[in-house]
């Protein structure tokens, strides 16, 4: 019998014994389950913020914003003569009316409002590319701003965790301002935001300067030397960063300590798992010793031996970790969520293979010294146990 | 007593089964730990903020506020101190190096008592504005002493002599604030506390920059004035350019630990979710143990043992494991918490300290037991079903 022949039939065997050993074997099932459960949950938050910063387009946009800082570093922006010089450099493409397709915009912050849940509020105003520039952007509730009037819409991210409604008001500088409609946004992160005319929104915090401008690339080729024209320019003194770059920059802030945290969690109980692993798969081959003996007597090598006792560790390791993703999936995954921002948990597929490939590792690595251990039984004492 | 060779006996039964049970049960029990601490850690930094400390600062993201305020606010009824501070937030040597300077005023040494200056520290920095107290951790981390020189770089446009860098000099340490090191208030990305003199960043910056803070810290008579003082604040300057929004320092702790990733509440199912491994691993060992030894149950029911001796029996030697690998557990959480934090400091997102607690080690302990009497209660009923003359005579 060939070799392969061989580890598939001891195989079977040690998989059909497997019903005996049900309850030593759900262990590592259980165990590995909630070692991925855990890290696909934990990276659920990571994924989701991801997606909501990180869009496709993002790839052949640039963020453009003041270089030079005050000691309070709000107070200043971009004027409106440099969001002029900024939308005549080369790269930015052009809508259907000729116009470039960059927007210059204004972002605030609210203090919490009476009534409404804890967390800051932000107000982003945009021009009249910013629509054009969110080609998902589409009002579920309400109508959209007028351009000039005091008008707010809200994203659906912001009007759930606020509470906002259309007919809710906000407190601005000058008074109180009337959400007139709700949007959504692809699950953008603008979902989370107030949007309302920049302009009219600037002039009631009385600020002249806008926070940054998104452009338009023609593609994403055309971004170094967008980039040379503004940072060269003495007259601007401004930074420009490829959007993706600059929502990854964002997201560190937010995400890396967390993610670091996941994964030394996820260390710790692999550690615990790939110990108990190792419990398990010992006992396993000391209930099929004899088992084993049996089949080594008969002309079967070691080798298809060590195999199979490492495939029961995978398969039971594998079982363990599609349940594992599978209950995070089933908790987690599009539940609405809150961190700066709103966004949803993404047990993405991404997720269950790192999960699969993480649970495979621990239990093979577990399944290694009491696999060498039963390829080396003797058979004449391996058919004498009792 | 007496139980005790026997519990001994059947637990080194198999050493090497024994022993991995109790390094993955101490796995758990660490990971369960670390968690408890890290939970500890967000309440008690909640805690920490004071509610008879208000921070007041600009109501719509201005970022400034006008010191000619501070006047105004101290003359509110039941407000005992006001007091500035503007932050300097650059880098020292390169941006994978930040640093942010906290600049307080006179006001700050009853407003904010809990900074840790002492009088001689407060004339120390009256007499040298540029000079600054580290916290202990800030200097162990920048390895500086008393006279050394930190520099703070800052892009164009934050001096008004043109230049981008500042230079501080050493006074001397205050000791670690609790909570979140930098305290409530601060920017959430300031991974320590460096304090220095307002006085010195309101004679650097431009002339049109001068007069301006970015937060006020009001202390008030006692806890409860805390709301009533904020919304009289809040009511008094809401007509004002800027107009001000006031949160007590408690209140900003909170919502500081709500608004980021929650760990907080992370944390308890993780924990949750070790204890449940640790559980299976617990129940499946006992019940092995049990059925592996079924005849000598038997032997010991045949000479007089009773289902509530068998049932101490048992439960004894589900519990031994549990509480020494959660003694074990507990010990390396501490190593573990230790890590952690230093992953927060490195990390760009603040963690309150985590600190070893009575209360983490009491959960461990608590659970273990809890785990023990779980894991035991299978096969103590298989036990009590037992045919006693069956199993002695291998029949069962």
């Amino acid at each position: 019998m060939s070799e392969l022949r061989q580890i598939a039939a001891v195989c079977l065997i040690a998989a059909g014994s497997l019903r005996e050993r049900y309850t030593t074997a759900l262990v590592i099932v259980v165990g590995m389950a909630c070692v991925v459960g855990v890290l696909s949950s934990m990276l659920s938050v990571t994924a989701g913020l991801t997606h909501a910063y990180v869009r496709p387009e993002d790839a052949t946009r640039a963020m453009v914003w003041r270089g030079e800082r005050s000691t309070f570093d709000q107070a200043r922006g971009l004027q409106p003569d440099a969001v002029g010089a900024i939308l005549d450099a080369p790269g930015i493409a052009k809508g259907p009316d000729g116009t470039p397709l960059a927007d210059a915009e204004f972002v605030m912050r609210i203090p919490p409002l009476a009534g409404f849940a804890a967390g800051s509020l932000q107000l982003r105003g945009i021009g009249p590319a910013g629509i054009a520039l969110r080609p998902a952007f589409r009002i579920v509730t309400g109508h959209m701003f007028r351009a000039g009037a005091r008008e707010l819409v809200a994203g659906v991210g912001a009007a759930r965790k606020f509470g906002l409604t259309v007919g809710s008001e906000v407190r601005l500088r000058d008074g109180p301002w009337p959400i007139v409609g709700i949007f959504s946004c692809g699950a953008d992160i603008i979902e989370s935001y107030l949007v309302g005319d920049a302009v009219n929104v600037m002039a009631a915090r009385r600020r002249t300067g806008f926070a940054q401008v998104m452009a338009q690339l023609v593609d994403a080729g055309a971004f170094p030397e967008f980039q040379k024209w503004l940072m060269e320019n003495p007259a601007l003194s401004v930074y420009v960063e490829r959007k993706t770059d600059y929502d990854l920059r964002e997201l560190g802030v937010n995400t890396t300590f967390f993610t670091r945290m996941t994964y030394v969690i996820a260390l710790i109980m692999a550690l615990g798992a790939l110990i108990g692993v190792v419990k398990i798969m010992y006992a396993a081959v000391r209930a099929r010793t004899r088992e084993i003996g049996t089949l080594r007597a008969i002309g079967f090598g070691a080798t298809p031996v060590v195999v199979s006792v490492l495939a029961e560790a995978a398969l039971l390791g594998a079982i363990g970790a599609l349940l594992g993703a599978g209950i995070a999936w089933l908790i987690f995954d599009g539940r609405d969520m809150w961190v700066w921002g709103a966004f949803q948990l993404r047990v993405a597929p991404s997720l269950w293979a790192l999960g699969l490939a993480w649970a495979l590792v621990t239990s093979l690595l577990g399944g290694l010294l009491p696999a060498l251990r039963a390829g080396q039984l003797p058979p004449v004492e391996a058919l004498r146990v009792e | 007593m007496k139980f005790l060779p026997l519990v001994w006996a059947s637990l080194w039964r198999n050493r090497m089964e024994a022993t991995l049970t109790l390094l993955a049960l101490s796995v758990g029990f660490a990971l369960f730990g670390t968690m408890i601490a890290v939970n500890a850690a967000y309440e008690q930094a909640v805690d920490d903020a004071r509610m008879d400390r208000l921070l007041v600062e600009c109501a719509f993201d201005c970022g400034a506020i006008p010191l000619g305020y501070r006047e105004q606010l101290a003359r509110i009824r039941s407000v005992t101190a006001v007091g500035a501070l503007s932050w300097l937030s650059g880098h020292e040597q390169d941006e994978s190096h930040p640093i942010t300077v906290t600049l307080v005023d006179e006001g700050m040494r009853a407003a904010w008592p809990e900074l840790g200056l002492t009088p001689s520290d407060w004339r120390a920095l009256d007499a040298t504005p540029a000079g600054i107290f580290l916290t202990r951790k800030a200097a162990a981390r920048r390895r500086v002493r008393s006279g050394d020189t930190v520099t703070l770089n800052l892009p164009p446009g934050s001096r008004a002599d043109g230049g981008t860098t500042w230079y501080f000099t050493v006074l001397g340490f205050i000791p670690d604030p609790p909570g979140w090191g930098a305290g409530p208030g601060n920017p959430q990305w300031n991974p320590d506390m460096i304090v220095g003199n307002l006085r010195y960043l309101e004679e650097s910056v431009d002339l049109d920059e001068r007069g301006m803070v970015n937060i006020m810290r009001v202390a008030v008579d006692h806890p409860e004035h805390a709301e009533a003082v904020c919304r009289e604040i809040e009511a008094r300057f809401t007509n004002a350019t800027p107009a001000l929004y006031c949160v007590p320092a408690r209140e900003d702790a909170q919502e500081l630990a709500d608004a980021n990733i929650n760990m907080r509440q992370i944390s308890l199912g993780i924990g949750a979710a070790g204890l449940f491994m640790i559980l299976f691993l617990c129940a499946n060992g006992i019940a092995e143990s049990v059925r592996e030894r079924l005849a000598e149950f038997g032997v010991l029911k045949a000479i007089g043992y009773g289902d509530s001796r068998i049932a101490v029996l048992v439960l004894l030697e589900a519990a031994f494991p549990t509480l020494l690998a959660a003694l074990i557990g507990s010990a390396v959480a501490l190593g573990v918490s230790v890590f952690v934090a230093q992953l927060a400091i490195k990390g760009v997102v603040s963690m309150p300290e985590v600190r070893a607690s009575l209360r983490a080690f009491g959960w461990a302990l608590a659970a273990a037991l809890f785990i023990a009497l779980l894991s035991a209660v299978a096969p103590l009923f298989r036990l009590r079903r037992t045919d006693v003359a069956a199993v002695i005579a291998g029949r069962g």
